[in-house]
């Protein structure tokens, strides 16, 4: 009983050991080496730890939750809404294809000068082009969901003169969900890359802008306090999407009666 | 004495050309156009050039930026930065990739490591990597590798770790070698994993080069752009999106058929679906 205890903690603990070793030898490399583009970490934490939950760190933080919340909205819904036609309707599929395949070949960075020259420096722009970047790995993934419906579910459906309304919500969105959720999770990170790539440009506040502000200052301890926060809101993000793909899974399998592989 | 077989019989080739058209998908192509076209109406009918330029004049300038050696000379620079650090990322990544997956301690030790590194954006790096190494090409090869170096790796340590353990054994109860099992075992194994990867950094990589250079501004197609945007190059500036998509759907497709040619034993779901 201690020997499987033992056997499941040691490895943890390896790794944060390891994890604590690399912050150890950057504290006593910059310590040493005293260079002024790498603070001690120490000297990170102490200020993360003094700025993080005052409004100056806590304001931007929400400016950018709120693009991306809003971007992120927009985004799925259109890829969801999309992906169910395109998923549903080989007719649709085929049509829309090309114009999909090419669109998302775009880097969405690519899109931010044509936004600019539209929607201007503001928000608006830094919505739309978050929406567009989210809006692919959802469309994909609502697609791919909504095909593996078994022909049988369709004929069934058909025969019983389910209409279209009822077939796409009864049939297709449950089935294509774990399929979903998966592509919302991939959108999430990237929803957050254009964040920072949008707020790198124009005019406000938010994340990006507050690394770029610090960097520009010379305040190193506040740059990569910053950075570390948009990995430590990555991570969660995913993890909470990970969670709902696992929760959702489990319901789908469920509900099939069949266990999760 | 024999008679000169024909070398399609006449079934095969009127349903490869049925296949060739049916590929084609001519309904998803005359969308497009169809799509251009009424673009190109509402656009003059309603004055819109100021915020959208016709289709026809961004064609026009892709032509232009083409014969000019404008646009090619700018997309040679940024594929210069994209080349070398996404082979910096494969090899990386692959390298990497294999010696955590093969060994239960590696794996321990940096897992903590990994998942922290990990959910930082690679464009958040940008102004510490300007820090660093200044705003020439060695930081964008640098932080292309660093952002395309991840799903690489991951993949390739999840590929490692589901090889099968009979295969192995098998293996080494045969007289393999650790490098030949290696070789022969474990690298083809995750071989199909490796190739997800790659081809998820390989769009990562080039949004992670486009944006440096959009957001720094001194060379390649991002710079471009931006030079475009500023001074209402419109035709020109749409004229680059249109190539940076190009560019980025010919990667996909290339590396989808790539894939497929190399991974050919992962079999036809996974040829199909995408």
């Amino acid at each position: 009983m201690i020997a499987a205890l033992l056997n499941r903690v040691v490895p943890r603990l390896l790794g944060v050991l390891v994890f604590a070793a690399a912050l150890g030898i950057w504290e006593v490399w910059a310590r040493s080496e005293e260079s002024f583009l790498v603070p001690p970490m120490s000297a990170v934490a102490e200020r993360a730890w003094q700025v993080w939950p005052t409004a100056d760190f806590l304001m931007p933080v929400a400016a950018s939750l709120k693009r991306l919340a809003a971007g992120f909205a927009i985004g799925a819904g259109i890829g969801v809404v999309v992906g169910l036609m395109m998923g549903s309707s080989r007719r649709t599929r085929r049509t829309l294809e090309p114009l999909m395949e090419f669109s998302r070949a775009i880097p969405p960075v690519a899109i931010v000068p044509a936004a600019i020259v539209v929607l201007g420096l503001g928000d608006a722009m830094r919505i739309a082009v978050i929406a567009f970047a989210v809006c692919f790995p959802v469309l994909v993934n609502t697609i791919e969901g909504v095909r593996v419906v078994s022909p049988e579910a369709r004929d069934t459906a058909s025969i019983l003169h389910v209409g279209s309304m009822g077939r796409t919500f009864r049939i297709y969105l449950p089935a294509a969900l774990p399929s979903i959720v998966a592509g919302l999770r991939i959108a999430v990170s990237i929803g957050l890359l254009m964040v920072v790539i949008s707020e790198f440009l124009g005019e406000g506040d938010g994340l990006g802008r507050y690394i770029l502000f610090h960097q520009s200052q010379f305040n190193m301890p506040e740059m990569y306090g910053g950075i570390l926060f948009l990995g430590l809101l990555g991570y969660v993000l995913n993890s909470l999407f990970l969670f709902a793909e696992h929760r959702v899974l489990t319901w789908h399998y469920g509900a099939a009666g069949v266990q999760a592989p | 004495m024999w008679t000169r077989q024909p070398l399609l019989d006449n079934g095969t080739m009127v349903r490869r050309v049925h296949r060739l058209v049916k590929r084609a998908n001519l309904a998803g192509w005359l969308f497009v156009v169809l799509l251009s076209a009424v673009l190109e109406a509402v656009v003059r009918l309603f004055e819109l050039q100021d915020s959208l330029p016709p289709p026809s004049a961004t064609l026009h300038a892709l032509a232009d930026g083409m014969v000019s050696g404008t646009l090619p000379g700018e997309l040679v620079t940024t594929l210069e930065s994209y080349a070398v650090g996404l082979a910096l990322a494969i090899v990386g990544g692959v390298v990497l990739g294999v010696a955590i997956g093969s060994s239960r301690t590696l794996l321990d030790a940096s897992f903590v490591v990994i998942e922290f590194l990990r959910p930082i954006p690679a464009v958040a790096l940008i102004p510490l990597a300007i820090l660093f190494f200044g705003v020439g090409v060695p930081m964008r090869r640098l932080l292309i590798a660093y952002g395309a170096l991840w799903p690489i790796l991951i993949n390739t340590l999840y590929g490692v770790r589901g090889t099968d353990q009979v295969l192995h054994d098998v293996a080494a109860t045969s007289g393999v070698t650790r490098v030949g099992r290696l070789v022969r075992v474990t690298l083809p194994a995750a071989l199909p994993s490796i190739a997800t990867g790659i081809r998820v950094s390989a769009s990562l990589a080039l949004l992670v080069g486009v944006t440096a250079e959009f957001v720094i501004g001194t060379e390649g197609i991002g710079s471009y752009m931006q030079r475009q945007q500023l001074a209402y190059q419109l035709p020109e500036l749409y004229a680059a999106i249109v190539l940076v998509g190009l560019l980025g759907y010919v990667i996909n497709v290339g590396l989808r058929v790539t894939e497929q040619r190399v991974v050919f034993w992962v079999g036809e779901k996974r040829m199909t679906g995408r």
